[in-house]
């Protein structure tokens, strides 16, 4: 059994309310339009005003879920601080490129092209706790939150001396960024109400989200309501490796597929990718209860963060809201869940959590 | 002078995004960092590129740019007697 990461305190700044947690789903958020965009916390909560004026949107919402991750779990200062992003503030690097062109290359402002750089969010938040401790990157697409989560465990069981790990990801949707991603299919040609997503299963691509979401991860099980004791990556897998890739990871914690309790499905509404999302619904036993998240937060290269985030929510809650059960299950109280997600061009992550 | 002053103070609260400020609320001698409007060393660089993008002018010797950019009125000067836009 690998070191479990006990699951401290989360905090997700998402397309839904999430910031404040007693509010989530009420109401439920939804677009149109296809681009979920977050809703606006608080920022100056956390950020002083001489800051704040220079930072785009995803710096100040990075920022904040961090910062209010540490907060709720009581550290005064993370012993490191890993996060994972696709594409950093896409805001500055648009602002940066833009002025590039229209200025000829130059007199560029410092500022869009100093907080475009991938580690700002872990910079500000080290300089902001004061954690001179290991502090680390990783920026490797729809695997970002993933190494993150595999660094921190890999650290926390090393021993040495690492109680607190300060875990997150957060990428960001821009009109640009959709309209060039829409060009690729990685988001659909045609619009229609987010919620209904799983109904266009049969074109490619999905809607466009964004979002930043934080764990504060201990090796002490301490307040946590579960832990993460397995984490695995399938770069493009057939539905035969799939299934055994589930088996494995089942079999790692001693558990068969009748001990799953909620399946938390990461299926996107592409149709390249429907293989796998009906592998891993046909992979469920009825007992077990089947929550999609993409409809909310919308697809984007770390939405596995708010599915791990939502993960967290119903450990602590006990409850499964309606609007994320895609098939619901028999299986009370919640306490092993198997985290699925399915990315645009194929790849699986899937995580085994369990109650504490 | 007065000119310079006036749109130096705007393009100052432009480029340094300073929200909710009016040139009026910058008092021309106060220092620009530190005590008066407490900006930082990022800000400076954007000061600099503000004069060499508004004015043409390139300042080459970071000490000779902290007296520069000390306040408004220093920067008025500087302006007055090296621009070339």
């Amino acid at each position: 059994m690998k070191q479990p990461l006990y699951l401290i305190s989360s905090c997700s700044i998402s397309p839904q309310h999430t910031y404040d947690a007693g509010q989530f789903l009420q109401p439920v958020m939804s677009c149109d339009n296809g681009k979920l965009f977050v809703i606006d916390a608080d920022y100056a909560k956390y950020i002083s005003p001489v800051a704040i004026r220079r930072m785009s949107r995803m710096l100040k919402i990075g920022i904040t879920a961090g910062m209010n991750c540490i907060e709720s779990s009581g550290v005064a200062s993370p012993d490191a601080i890993i996060i994972g992003t696709a594409h950093g503030s896409v805001t500055d690097m648009e602002n940066f490129l833009k002025d590039m062109i229209r200025l000829e290359e130059q007199a560029l402002n410092p500022t869009s092209f100093i907080q475009s750089t991938y580690n700002s969010v872990n910079g500000w938040i080290a300089m902001m706790t004061k954690c001179t401790g290991y502090n680390q990157t990783y920026v490797h697409r729809g695997f970002s939150l993933e190494l993150t989560l595999l660094d921190a465990q890999m650290m926390l069981a090393e021993a040495t001396g690492t109680k607190y790990i300060l875990a997150g990801s957060f990428d960001e949707l821009t009109d640009e960024y959709h309209h060039i991603h829409r060009k690729i299919n990685y988001f659909k040609q045609e619009t229609f109400n987010s919620l209904a997503l799983f109904d266009h299963y049969d074109t490619p691509g999905s809607i466009g989200g964004e979002g930043a979401n934080f764990f504060m991860l201990s090796n002490e099980q301490g307040n946590a309501a579960c832990a993460i004791h397995t984490i695995k990556m399938l770069q493009k897998p057939t539905s035969e490796e799939l299934i055994a890739g589930i088996n494995e990871a089942l079999a790692e914690n001693g558990l068969n597929s009748t001990d799953i309790d909620v399946m938390m499905c990461g299926m996107n509404g592409d149709s390249r990718s429907k293989h796998l999302a009906d592998t891993l619904l046909n992979s469920c036993e009825p007992n077990t209860t089947i929550t999609t998240f993409k409809q909310l937060s919308g697809e984007y290269y770390t939405a596995s963060g708010f599915g791990l985030w939502l993960c967290d929510h119903l450990f602590q809650t006990q409850q499964v809201p309606e609007e994320i059960v895609y098939r619901k299950g028999s299986a009370t109280p919640i306490k092993n869940t198997l985290f699925c997600n399915v990315t645009v061009n194929g790849c699986v992550s899937m995580m085994v959590v369990r109650r504490c | 002078m007065e000119d310079i002053i006036e749109s130096l103070k705007q393009q100052i609260i432009d480029s340094l995004n300073l929200q909710g400020m009016k040139p009026s609320d910058i008092d021309d001698n106060a220092p620009l960092f530190g005590e008066g409007l407490g900006l930082d060393s990022i800000d400076s660089l954007e000061l600099m590129v503000l004069l060499e993008r508004n004015y043409g002018i390139k300042i080459e010797d970071a000490r000779e740019g902290r007296k520069i950019l000390a306040s408004v009125q220093t920067m008025a000067d500087f302006i007055q007697a090296n621009r070339k836009l």
